[in-house]
């Protein structure tokens, strides 16, 4: 503690040069002086010296340190006690590990229209499924930065997964936990917030940890999309990025500290190559570190697939979907009672997207 | 520039500090590169006094050259090879992990470097039964991957119990706290029996690009010293606490769509192995876990060569690693 270099603290940069050209160079030539004495001899007022001494007294234990220290072995014990956020779609769960992992990043990425705003209103109603049921019973934020969140929509999805509830109900405990998951409670456990630039954007994540401390039964933050507020009249992209990255390590911490599954949604962009263009991600190569895990849907001819690009524990999968009336649901086997995954059939909320026409995205920003 | 301290040697009294202050000489620096007659007369201080103390600080202050010889010796009998856990990526780092030295691993996302440094944790504290430090800045590290890892090598439970209490794990999310962790392991690597089984022999932190990047570009220079404050950490932890020092960084690109590693290039020049891991892109087939692994800074291998692993293979059973081709070149590793 004491050999630590005066540079490496967290102080303003006027002070820390005022500090350094005084001969302080480690914590140990500070420590031991009254602060009228240091703001004497360094050349700054008394309350920055205060606040010098106050950083550079504070004991390891009181840094939450010791929170912050642990063995694998705790932290397996710690990963075993969260849950996932299932999706409702069997193949992607499996895919996943179970579902969204909660306590980290997970990125979204598709081009318009091939349900990235679906699969979020289903997380944001499966977050709230009863624990007996294999949910997490727990209460989810959802930040809308394009204006695409319907309530309508999240009553259907919300109804389909009550009724899947209450199909498969066999006990009392079961039942009881039903009591209390309705759409009303799914209405009213899903906390929508509406930002419409990235400062909005920015000043919400600011305060979103004061608001988990007090709503301690969130396990789900959604983001859609955080591309939208960052892609258009963006002139300095080298601010743009020190942003994006600084809102990654803010959200992996949130993700960590509070115990809750944040989920992004991204759009995509066109890269040009030598001799072709493809759809990459977009916000740029460094955001691509930025989450833990991501899950990129695209089209292949008329059919819906989401595949795992990167996870720290999962091998890379690709699983199709399809999104239905009722939500984000498995493809079915064929069979002819069942309705074939058709975009032409999905519901009219889907009419707005242009249907699917051939591969690449010629118009993009 | 440091400052004077009564005390600090004998012949400095809280008089004599005092007398110099109103000359202006502050630091030690100012005593030693002042003139000692001058000084003497304005400060009405004894001749005698000032030069002894002048040379009991030099002799406190002053770096002391040591010659090749003593070098050598000194790293052959302190430094240890680590083996990452994968084979072909032993090979390409001629071995394996030097302790001492800082090691660099740069991909693009979901090219593995999360992976191999997981492998790297795993093959420390179950192998070589030596304790890890894995520092995580992306929340990449899942406990349970880990778990199946050390379930993959040794077979019975207390082993893997006891594997996993020797990864200690600290979360950071900004510059500062990875000094913090930095400085908590300086100070508890004191307190560490050389060699004893409880001593860390690696230091893994995944990732530094991600605590670095919010704060680096634009014209603020705050972010690039604290950047060379920590490879300056960074180099001086590895060789002074004897540990091998595994980093992993971004890659961007540049204007031209080629891929560059990120932190620029200051950054590039504190590691003394870089590693660049890509994906095998293969026409039509799936994706694979196979990685190619170049080796593009080395000051022992000839740079550019490369080797294609599988990430699903890392952490098999291995033997003893290949003998010295060479025996000058060191190759000592713990067992």
């Amino acid at each position: 503690m004491m050999q630590r270099d005066v540079a490496s603290f967290a102080f303003a940069p006027a002070v820390k040069v005022r500090l350094i050209s005084a001969g302080f160079l480690t914590a140990k030539d500070i420590c031991d002086l009254r602060p009228t004495e240091l703001s004497k001899e360094a050349g700054i007022s008394q309350q920055e010296a205060l606040e010098v001494l106050q950083e550079v007294r504070r004991g390891p234990a009181e840094q939450g340190a010791a929170e912050s220290r642990l063995t694998a072995l705790e932290l397996l014990e710690r990963e075993q006690a969260l849950g996932t956020v299932i999706t409702f779609c069997s193949a992607l769960d499996q895919a996943l590990g179970g579902g969204i992992p909660v306590g980290k990043t997970t990125e979204i990425c598709g081009a318009p229209g091939v349900g990235k705003t679906q699969l979020c209103i289903q997380l944001a109603v499966d977050a709230q499924i009863p624990g007996c049921f294999g949910g997490l019973g727990g209460q989810a934020v959802y930040i809308d930065t394009e204006g695409s969140f319907l309530v309508e929509r999240v009553v259907d999805v919300a109804t389909a997964a009550v009724q899947h509830c209450t199909l498969i109900t066999k006990d009392t405990e079961q039942r009881e936990a039903l009591q209390s998951f309705t759409v009303e409670t799914v209405l009213s456990q899903l906390f929508l917030f509406r930002c419409h630039d990235y400062v909005e954007l920015l000043a919400q994540t600011h305060l979103l940890p004061d608001f988990l401390s007090q709503h301690p039964k969130v396990r789900l933050v959604v983001i859609d999309s955080i591309a939208f507020p960052f892609r258009h009249s963006f002139e300095d992209l080298s601010l743009r990025t020190r942003l994006l990255n600084g809102l990654a390590q803010q959200l992996t911490q949130i993700a960590s500290q509070h115990s809750v599954a944040v989920v992004l949604t991204n759009q995509m962009t066109t890269r040009i190559g030598q001799n072709q263009s493809m759809l990459v991600p977009a916000l740029g190569e460094s955001w691509g570190h930025a989450a833990t895990q991501r899950l990129i849907l695209h089209w292949e001819g008329k059919h819906r697939f989401a595949s795992l690009y990167k996870s720290p524990s999962q091998r890379e999968a690709t699983v199709p979907y399809q999104i239905t009336p009722h939500g984000f649901r498995d493809v079915q086997l064929p069979d002819p009672s069942v309705t074939p995954a058709d975009p032409s059939l999905t519901p009219s909320l889907n009419s707005r997207k242009r249907p699917r026409g051939e591969e690449g995205d010629p118009s993009d920003a | 520039m440091v400052i004077l301290r009564e005390g600090e040697c004998p012949g400095l009294t809280a008089e004599v500090i005092q007398a110099l202050r109103s000359q202006n000489v502050r630091t030690v620096v100012d005593l030693v590169s002042s003139d000692t007659e001058e000084l003497a007369r304005k400060c009405a201080l004894s001749y005698k006094t000032l030069v002894a103390v002048k040379h009991v600080l030099l002799a406190q202050y002053t770096a002391f050259p040591t010659n090749g010889a003593d070098l050598y010796e000194e790293l052959l009998s302190s430094t240890a090879i680590l083996s990452t856990g994968n084979p072909s990526l032993d090979k390409l780092l001629d071995s394996g992990l030097y302790t001492g030295e800082v090691t660099e691993l740069i991909g693009t996302p979901g090219s593995g470097k999360t992976q191999v440094c997981l492998g790297v944790a795993v093959s420390v504290a179950c192998d070589l039964k030596r304790n890890v430090l894995y520092i995580d800045s992306t929340g990449g590290l899942s406990a349970s991957h880990l778990l199946q890892m050390v379930q993959s090598k040794a077979c019975k439970m207390e082993e893997h119990m006891e594997a996993l209490r020797r990864i200690q794990v600290r979360q950071v999310f900004s510059v500062f706290s990875l000094f913090e962790a930095q400085q908590d392991l300086r100070s508890s690597g004191f307190h560490q029996v050389a060699g004893g089984s409880g001593s860390v022999k690696v230091v893994i932190v995944d990732s530094v690009a991600a605590v670095l990047s919010p704060i680096i570009g634009s014209r603020q220079t705050e972010g690039l010293s604290l950047m060379m404050q920590l490879a300056g950490e960074l180099r001086t932890m590895a060789r002074d606490l004897g540990v091998a020092v595994l980093v992993t960084n971004h890659m961007t690109r540049d204007g031209n769509w080629a891929v560059k590693a990120g932190l620029g290039r200051s950054w590039s020049h504190v590691s003394q192995t870089r590693v660049l891991l890509q994906r095998v892109e293969r026409e039509g087939a799936k994706p694979s876990g196979l990685r190619t692994a170049t080796l593009v800074k080395s000051s022992r291998q000839p740079s550019q060569i490369s080797q294609e692993f599988d990430l699903g293979a890392c952490n098999q059973p291995q033997d003893l690693l290949p003998a010295p081709r060479d025996f000058r070149k060191i190759n000592i590793h713990y067992h």
